[in-house]
């Protein structure tokens, strides 16, 4: 990994000039792709490590659940509060179901979810990676036989992958009960009601490429903090740096997908 | 080994649990679309369909029974639209049934209601064509709006050119508020009659005393009764 900090031969460090910043910029971007790359290559050939895997959706998924539940539910609250007043200038109150559920599901429940995964689950792969390189125990697994981007790598990634879109779904969930709950603060309407006029104006374009740019989303974030972990260097300050970038790069990705994916369904749909 | 039981346990927990709300969400949404309802097809022909689209709601005596299936250009000045009806509801709609383009709510989507016919006319059949009503188009508001807005600016027009005649004390009913002389005559006119009344009414009296009249008036008197 290359940063944007040179040291020299006496031991002091002066910041680059920023053509070599961006020289800088480019190897990293082509790392990255070479890592991915390896990824793919990897992913497909056996020995597949399912224990693994299972272990890691279990700790990136399942735990991740009830910061992420708390998130949902006070997204739905908060943007029922924040809509009712303008809705209610024009006599649309009957509207905040509808537009409040689309609101969630096409863009504040994914982008919402994978930012608050990218600070949780990128940060701590970034972290606990970089700590078994600057420790030297990828190195040692190699020693011993065991292919460790499989074994590390290919299982994060896999498991943040496969984990967002279903903490994504859950959370949807969670912020439409919260949005119920909003909407009953200062009016009344029946749950069966206010689920009726949810789905009422939902499509399958709006749940479909949502859920699909979540697959995106979890595995740009699991691909940079397994990408910043892995290739961690310069000891204990080199693990902070690749928590702390994983979180920061991912969270940047997450939006230029989420950018990318709202072009493409708009030209589909 | 009981620990990973248990943490597969929770996650495999998860997983279902999303998977169910997912699918749930899939299949609440797909079954708005009649997608998996049995359903039969009805079209209708419109010169302009008012910006309605594939997935609008068909309703029928005001209940969702349907969504708008395809749209099609037929000729340069028709549009054919197919509608996806739910099959439970087709022993209520007639072949007489007229579909007419309507706006959910002031602000709502654009939606097509079908208009019961007789109850006593045949059920319709699937890819039957019902009759269609040109919907009052938001341009033919305007264009009336238009119209009786012009009228409107006509008349305060008038009205300001009778006025200003008014205020100048022309005509009958501009001197009568402005022109004073006017006044004084009418209130003279007024008093001269009300004296020739009163002679008028004396000479009647008179007239009634003398003996060549009396006989007709107590003949008009006896008649009168």
């Amino acid at each position: 990994m290359i940063n944007n900090e040179e040291i020299t031969t006496n031991g002091s460090i002066f910041p680059l000039g920023w053509l070599d910043s961006l020289r800088v910029f480019f190897i990293e971007v082509g790392e990255i792709s070479r890592f991915t790359l390896r990824f793919f290559k990897e992913v497909f050939i056996p020995r597949y490590e399912f224990k693994a895997l299972v272990k890691q959706s279990y700790i990136i998924g399942y735990k991740s659940l009830p910061l992420i539940a708390i998130t949902g539910l006070i997204i739905g609250l908060v943007l029922t509060i924040q809509a009712r007043p303008t809705m209610a200038q024009f006599g649309a109150e009957s509207w905040i179901p509808s537009m409040v559920s689309i609101s969630i599901i096409r863009e504040m429940g994914p982008v919402m979810v994978a930012v608050i995964f990218a600070g949780k689950v990128g940060s701590g792969i970034g972290a606990e990676l970089a700590s078994m390189k600057v420790t030297e125990q990828i190195d040692a697994m190699e020693v011993s036989g065991i292919n460790p981007f499989k074994y590390l790598v290919v299982t994060r990634v896999m498991a943040t992958t496969l984990m967002l879109p279903m903490l994504v779904t859950a959370a949807d969930a969670i912020s439409l009960v919260g949005a119920y709950v909003g909407v009953n603060l200062k009016g009344s309407i029946s749950f069966h009601l206010f689920f009726l006029q949810v789905f009422s104006n939902l499509s399958f374009s709006d749940v479909i490429p949502a859920i699909i740019k979540t697959f995106f989303f979890g595995f740009s974030i699991g691909i940079v903090s397994c990408y910043k972990g892995y290739n961690a260097n310069r000891g204990t300050e080199g693990v902070g740096e690749a928590a702390n970038s994983a979180v920061v790069i991912g969270s940047l990705l997450v939006f230029i997908i989420d950018m990318i994916a709202v072009q493409l369904t708009s030209l589909i749909y | 080994m009981k620990k990973t039981t248990g943490n597969n346990l929770r996650l495999g927990l998860f997983v279902t649990v999303t998977v169910i709300l997912f699918i749930v969400g899939i299949y609440y949404i797909g079954d708005r679309q009649q997608l998996f309802s049995h359903t039969f097809h009805v079209s209708g022909v419109f010169k302009n369909i008012d910006g309605l689209q594939v997935g609008s709601n068909v309703r029928y005596s005001g209940i969702n029974v349907g969504v708008v299936g395809s749209i099609q250009q037929t000729t340069d000045s028709s549009v054919r639209v197919d509608m996806l009806i739910n099959e439970g509801t087709r022993k209520f709609i007639k072949t007489d049934a007229c579909a007419i383009i309507g706006s959910d709510g002031l602000m709502g989507n654009k939606i097509i209601s079908l208009i019961p016919g007789i109850s006593s006319a045949k059920t319709i059949c699937n890819h039957d064509e019902v009759k269609t009503i040109r919907p009052i188009s938001m341009d033919d508001i305007m264009l009336k709006v238009k119209t009786t807005a012009d009228n409107a600016a006509d008349i305060s027009a008038d009205l300001a050119v009778i006025m200003d005649n008014i205020t100048q004390g022309k005509g009958t009913i501009g001197k009568l508020f402005m022109d004073s002389s006017f006044a004084t005559n009418l209130d003279k006119t007024l008093i001269n009659i009300k004296q020739g009344s009163g002679g008028f009414k004396r000479n009647m009296d008179a007239a009634s005393h003398n003996f060549l009249l009396r006989g007709f008036l107590k003949k008009k008197h006896k008649d009168d009764k």
